[in-house]
């Protein structure tokens, strides 16, 4: 193995399982994602470092390959369940507290080790949380890269406060023409937007077969997400999302459903247990099928690519709705009406919360969400699990909490 | 009683007897949560703006029920203050996302789980920027403009540009007085401890802003007289976020450290820089508030980083110490970078982490003791 193929091997060998995959969809998605940016390492192209609230659109116009390090440090976890505990267990030793949020510190520690290709850019919004903000500082201050932060008001309105998202958005768009050293093709964006917005139809679509009762397909429609991380605005990326939706209805008009008696519907307002990804699978053994969840949750508008303008202030909008992104810029509400909306919608009897350690904004919601949720007689269940670290809370320890919850919603 | 005597009672009790009297002259005090809140704007409205602190809380039972175990233990106090009815002096409350911690707890004041003294009782979350740039300071002005009229439309009052200058001259010498202290502190025999200068920033957000001036002016003529502190075994610089409880610097200072100068928002954060005087007050106080030396909330590091190293300078530091409630993950990333920066430089530095009430003394006293023992002055 050479030098350049011994880094990342991890991420590699995933590649390398992924690679011969021709039929559109998510693995190929992942594919073309992993081949991009190992093309990018070998060839010295600059990388771009996306979090994971920052979807791709002005990058596929630039032609600048995104890395958004949460994905990097997810996927690897599909391969092995330990993969990120060496990097988190490095940032911990040079002194980052351990509540940090294991992704960021796994980012962190990928870094020191040299275990994530350096950036060349980072942009990132203000939002969701602490932990963002400051280990993207961290991040500048380890790899020197240039990095601009979308600077999102606490409080959304239709005018000063969008007028100033928007100028931030613009301003990222400077920012990475200089470092990128391109000038954005506003013919091209246009048409990127619109690949976007075919592609966003797709998603919604799938969104809305996934509240059909008993349900099609378990789990949330995850394809639109990886997408807008790695390839929105790509005809790849719409062929990607086309295919997940063909899929979707194939299974609705033959009458399949996700299993054989649905008993109980789950919303899984947030991400999922990045190691564990049977979790899912077990509880519709159960018989609990997941209708909804953070992952795939998304409500946006089509961006009016009629003018420059109206094409940058639709992507700046969009840009705030972003799965987390959405829920996490501002007071509790945004959250907490969100899961409401998914539970109506998604005809949910319950939901479940993976309470990663990391997550204080949306712990943070949680009191006042159970005493409305209590109001409203929906059963919540949230219980302490990393989604990146196995070690503080096995798969065996999550099953013996999600089991006797589900088996009293199902007995009632 | 002298006035360094009356200027470190208040930091002992949540309200004081200036705060009594006030009340008792119909005064309005309005509560904020952090640093970012501009006072002169509350002062200019007539009110006493009162800087919140969980101080005399013993549990947090109440608080526990809207935050959660991964909340820090100051907003956990200070929410079952709240829910017990201890802060009844206020008339309102502003806040902002300083962090993810004091907006859910701002969160639960606005879903009505507090009692509150009054209906309508003021509540506000400032849309504070994170960028430090231009354009951040110019929605800032807004920002604060929107803020003025809404406690304008509240309470019924006008607050004329005027008087903001005259709260921006009142609240600006508050700052050079605090800085004339610190000034004092450079000293090879520094007259006031570090938890003597705490209590002192901490009055300074608890009393009407005059009476604090005045106190301040009487207790530096005072400490002229007053005999330095040099039997110490090293200088220290204290960092990090919210720290309250002066007792805790003391413990630091029982075992032969001087704190000498400080990072902390009850500390230079809140008084370091001034506002113009001459300028359109709401400007002003937009660029001051923005610009100023920034807490980790702000994207703001390396400039942070350099204010450190001078301070180190300026006060002849022998060693930094960073406090950290658990949980902080603004101060853990933030401490982290301190701490690398400080090993290039050779800067002894340690990071202390703690819980709101003082809890695991013992361990902390050996890890300073160890930690005086490496500087070896």
């Amino acid at each position: 193995m050479t030098e350049k193929a011994e880094k990342y091997k991890l991420h590699r060998g995933l590649y390398d399982l992924l690679k011969g995959i021709t039929q559109p969809g998510m693995m190929k998605m992942m594919a073309d994602w992993l081949g991009a940016v190992f093309s990018a390492v070998d060839e010295g192209k600059p990388i771009l470092f996306n979090q994971f609230t920052v979807f791709s659109e002005l990058m596929v116009a630039l032609d600048i390959v995104p890395l958004p390090p949460e994905l990097w440090q997810s996927s690897q976890l599909n391969v092995d369940a330990n993969a990120c505990c060496e990097s988190i267990d490095a940032a911990e030793e040079a002194g980052i507290h351990p509540e940090l949020c294991s992704a960021n510190k796994a980012i962190i520690g990928d870094i020191m080790l040299d275990k994530i290709p350096p950036p060349s850019m980072v942009v990132l919004p203000t939002f969701p949380c602490d932990n963002s903000k400051i280990t993207y500082q961290a991040v500048a201050h380890l790899t020197g890269a240039p990095t601009y932060f979308l600077d999102c008001p606490y409080w959304m309105d239709e005018g000063e406060a969008m007028d100033y998202w928007v100028n931030q958005y613009k301003g990222l768009i400077s920012f990475l023409e200089k470092h990128s050293e391109k000038k954005l093709d506003y013919d091209r964006l246009k048409e990127v937007a619109e690949e976007s917005n075919r592609c966003l139809d797709y998603w919604l679509e799938g969104l809305e077969l996934l509240k059909l009762k008993p349900l099609p397909l378990n789990g949330p429609f995850a394809s639109g997400y990886l997408a807008g991380l790695t390839a929105l605005g790509t005809p790849a990326a719409t062929e990607a999302v086309k295919a997940s939706l063909d899929e979707l209805r194939s299974r609705v008009d033959k009458g399949e459903t996700a299993v054989p008696e649905e008993k109980t519907r789950v919303i899984w307002f947030y991400y999922p247990v990045f190691w564990d990804a049977g979790l899912g699978d077990w509880m519709a053994q159960m018989g609990a099928v997941t209708a909804s969840g953070l992952v795939g949750y998304f409500n946006v508008e089509p961006i009016d690519t009629s003018t420059p303008e109206s094409t940058i202030r639709g992507l700046a909008r969009r840009a705030l709705d972003t799965p987390m992104g959405r829920q996490g810029r501002g007071a509790s509400d945004l959250w907490i009406d969100d899961c409401l909306r998914a539970v109506e919608e998604w005809k949910g009897d319950c939901v479940i919360l993976a309470g990663h350690p990391g997550c204080k904004w949306l712990m943070g919601c949680y009191g006042l969400f159970r005493d409305i949720a209590r109001e409203r007689g929906i059963p919540v269940l949230l219980w302490d699990v990393d989604l990146f670290d196995p070690r503080p809370c096995s798969g065996e320890e999550s099953r013996a909490r999600i089991e006797p919850f589900l088996n009293t919603i199902m007995a009632r | 009683m002298t006035a360094l005597e009356e200027l470190t009672k208040p930091a002992d009790t949540l309200t004081n007897p200036h705060i009594e009297r006030w009340k008792e002259k119909d005064g309005k005090v309005i509560g904020y949560y952090c640093t970012y809140v501009p006072e002169e704007i509350i002062h200019a409205a007539g009110m006493l703006p009162y800087r919140m602190r969980a101080t005399g809380s013993t549990n947090s039972e109440l608080g526990d029920l809207y935050a959660s175990h991964l909340t820090c233990t100051f907003c956990r106090h200070s929410l079952d203050q709240a829910m017990r009815g201890e802060y009844k002096f206020l008339d309102g409350l502003v806040a902002l996302f300083s962090c993810d911690h004091i907006r859910r707890m701002f969160d639960a004041w606005r879903y009505g789980k507090i009692d509150l003294p009054h209906s309508p009782f003021y509540l506000r979350c400032l849309s504070v920027p994170f960028k430090v740039d231009a354009p951040a300071v110019e929605w800032m002005a807004g920002e604060l403009d929107r803020f003025r009229r809404s406690l304008e439309d509240h309470f019924q009052v006008t607050i004329t540009n005027e008087a903001l200058r005259q709260s921006i001259k009142t609240c600006n010498e508050k700052r050079r007085l605090l800085r004339s202290l610190y000034e004092l502190r450079k000293k090879e025999a520094p007259p006031v401890t570090g938890a003597e200068a705490l209590a002192i920033v901490i009055a300074g957000s608890s009393m009407p802003v005059e009476e604090f001036n005045q106190l301040l002016k009487q207790m530096l003529g005072e400490l002229e007289g007053r005999d330095g502190f040099s039997d110490y075994r090293a200088r220290l610089l204290l960092a990090g976020g919210e720290l309250e409880n002066p007792a805790y610097i003391r413990l630091i200072e029982e075992l032969g450290g001087l704190v000498v100068t400080d990072f902390l928002c009850f500390g230079v954060r809140d008084f370091w820089d001034l506002v113009e005087e001459d300028s359109e007050p709401i400007a002003a106080l937009a660029k001051r508030y923005i610009q100023r030396v920034s807490c980790p909330r702000m994207i703001d590091h390396p400039r942070r980083d350099k204010f450190v190293r001078d301070l180190v300078k300026e006060f002849k530091v022998d060693g930094v110490i960073i406090q950290r409630l658990k949980f902080c993950d603004n101060w853990g990333c933030e401490g982290t970078m301190t701490q690398w920066e400080a090993k290039k430089d050779g800067i002894p530095c340690m990071m202390l982490e703690r819980e709101y009430l003082m809890s695991a003394v013992g361990q902390m006293r050996t890890r300073v003791q160890a930690f005086l023992e490496t500087i070896r002055r």
